[in-house]
């Protein structure tokens, strides 16, 4: 593959895209409904069923980069290297699910995790959620359209501005009219789609490339740590970063959230589970690629890591199933990109006109709808220019994912602890984003070796937090305890002298530490309590009883609209 | 040795891909046969 011949000419790639976008619309159109309603465009009415839901859950948590860092890994760490990127990712589903079970008891029908931290403290937690879910989505729909735009100039003869646009109008146009609705039937058929073609694509990468023989004859073209299936430079470099990151993605991520509140309530778990293993065979298939790649002695044209996929698809596949594997890819960012303009209309219709616009108990559904489909008009558009002056995003990045690392102990414990303040959690998390940005950024003089050890403390104590939220979820508060208190311990001896090192790793871990420790000391003597069955009075539909009833058969509607603070007694 | 447990180890995702695109698709086909029995959207 070279970069003067494109593989697909400019009438099939349209043909393609047409074909896609278009049926994506049909079936968009299909759920439209005449009598509209702003809680079913949010949420879908609380209800999605298994197969909609689980499919959803998958396709949003694969985007582009999914696929494309996931093969980097396997070429740049080895045969381990897709495990470092898609297990954990996959894991990360599984970890958040029975806090996901816990956020659906006490806020049953909740449009935002934002809203909700409304209701259980003030404003202030509110948009600290909302404020990095409004950046983060616009970031992810924005890297998802370059994505796209990339792809589709390397294809074929069409530019990468006419390839941001093309994915730009299609995504808008099927998420406009139904919101979160179009986004999570849409996202089944992206998502069946997707693993039909990895299914079928990398079994015949895999033979036309001469695998089983070229592991034999391409084994000298791996290092010995490249090599090892239990490589620490793929976990310390890989594994334990993408842990920590990922983690703070799932809870603070509103796509995520948006999926939690609208799956029926007992299809919680097989739902969460069906995405863990459908993520992990897909994200870890196609890194796969990449190890082969690796075993081949492919370069990546012009160094550029993201262009290996597909560098292979084209070098290995017949031109059908390259056309295939395009639509295999835009599905992938599509599904991700809608789900993106659908969180952010969520977040701006319920978090900032709904709570904070509207006055208390008066915001209008049509108003709000209204309201949603101008910010996917808005987002759309705000990406697209994002996307033509390619910024460099990393910095932004790097800071909304401090964010919602900063945030998971606040909010996990927020729907466990009756004892957190609105106080305690802007406090925590503004103090760990203080702590976080000079060490990722390398601000810390580390030769003073006092700043060196209390960085490798304060991340041993975030492998703790990890550690002991993870069994907390699944074992319960005793469990959580020890495994965090032994985590930390054990964790010290390794931390000490070198975790400051990993850079990448120990910010995020002592954003982790830095949130938890400050409410723990803010909070521990703190006499006041708080009744979580409130949250569910002040958390409810938007739309009106008759309306809310008529599109939702068999759902009680809670009736009391969002839009009252929470009040700790 | 090596070879078929690599040739193993790369090719058993496209199978657990499809094992889950049979679980999801089964469980749409349920989800749909529901709605319609009840009379409403299947989302």
């Amino acid at each position: 593959m070279d970069n003067s011949s494109p593989i697909l000419s400019t009438s099939t790639v349209l043909l393609l895209l047409v074909a896609f976008y278009g049926f994506t619309l049909y079936m968009a159109m299909r759920i439209r409904r005449r009598k509209e309603n702003a809680d079913a465009y949010m949420t879908a009415g609380n209800g999605v069923g298994f197969g909609i839901a689980a499919a959803s859950m998958t396709a949003t948590w694969i985007w582009a980069s999914s696929m494309y860092a996931s093969a980097t890994s396997g070429y740049t760490y080895g045969i381990s290297g897709p495990i470092h990127y898609g297990l954990w990712g996959a894991f990360m589903i599984l970890f958040i699910y029975p806090f996901g079970r816990r956020i659906r008891q006490v806020a049953p029908k909740a449009h935002t995790l934002a809203e909700v931290m409304r209701a259980r403290h003030g404003s202030s937690s509110q948009l600290l959620l909302a404020g990095s879910n409004v950046v983060g989505s616009l970031i992810s729909l924005m890297s998802n359209l370059v994505a796209g735009g990339a792809l589709i100039a390397l294809f074929s003869p069409l530019s990468f501005v006419q390839g941001v646009l093309a994915v730009a109008t299609g995504v808008l146009l099927y998420t406009f009219w139904s919101g979160f609705r179009a986004s999570a039937l849409t996202d089944f058929m992206q998502v069946m789609v997707m693993m039909l073609l990895v299914g079928i694509i990398i079994p015949i990468i895999f033979f036309s490339a001469g695998f089983p023989s070229a592991f034999e004859t391409g084994a000298g073209n791996l290092t010995a740590e490249q090599s090892n299936f239990f490589s620490s430079e793929a976990f310390m470099h890989q594994g334990a970063p993408y842990i920590a990151a990922v983690l703070a993605y799932a809870i603070g991520n509103q796509t995520i959230a948006q999926r939690l509140f609208a799956v029926r309530e007992d299809l919680i778990k097989p739902t969460f589970i069906t995405a863990t293993i459908g993520y992990a065979g897909m994200v870890i298939g196609v890194g796969m690629i990449g190890v082969l790649a690796l075993y081949l002695g492919m370069e990546p044209l012009d160094g550029d890591s993201n262009n290996i996929i597909p560098q292979m698809a084209a070098d290995y596949l017949p031109t059908v199933l390259v056309a295939l594997f395009l639509i295999m890819i835009i599905g992938a960012l599509s599904s991700t990109a809608d789900s993106d303009l659908s969180a952010l209309s969520s977040i701006v219709m319920a978090d900032i006109y709904g709570q904070n616009i509207a006055s208390r108990g008066k915001a209008r559904p049509k108003v709000m709808l209204f309201v949603g489909r101008v910010t996917m008009i808005v987002a759309t558009t705000a990406a697209v220019v994002l996307a033509g002056l390619q910024l460099d995003i990393l910095d932004m990045l790097v800071f909304v994912g401090a964010l919602w690392g900063a945030l998971v102990f606040p909010v996990i414990a927020s729907f466990y602890w009756e004892k957190i303040t609105n106080l305690s959690f802007v406090v925590a998390v503004l103090s760990a984003l203080a702590v976080f940005i000079p060490v990722r950024f390398d601000w810390v003089p580390l030769e003073i070796t006092l700043f060196a050890f209390t960085i490798d403390v304060l991340a041993a104590v975030g492998v703790g937090v990890v550690l002991g939220l993870m069994a907390f979820g699944f074992f319960g508060l005793r469990a959580g305890k020890i495994t965090g208190v032994l985590a930390t311990l054990l964790t010290l001896p390794f931390a000490l002298g070198s975790l400051h090192e990993y850079t990448v790793l120990s910010a995020s871990l002592v954003a982790y530490s830095v949130s938890t420790l400050i409410v723990l000391a803010m909070c521990l003597r703190n006499n006041r309590s708080f009744d979580f069955s409130t949250v569910q009075q002040r958390v409810g539909n938007f739309d009106d009883d008759d309306a809310a009833q008529d599109e939702k058969p068999g759902i009680e509607p809670v009736g009391a609209p969002a839009g009252a603070a929470g009040k700790e007694k | 040795m090596e070879t078929l447990l690599m040739t193993i180890y790369v090719l058993m995702w496209p199978v657990v891909v499809l094992g889950v695109f049979a679980v999801l698709l089964r469980g749409f086909l349920n989800d749909w046969r529901q709605a319609r029995r009840e009379g409403h959207d299947i989302i």
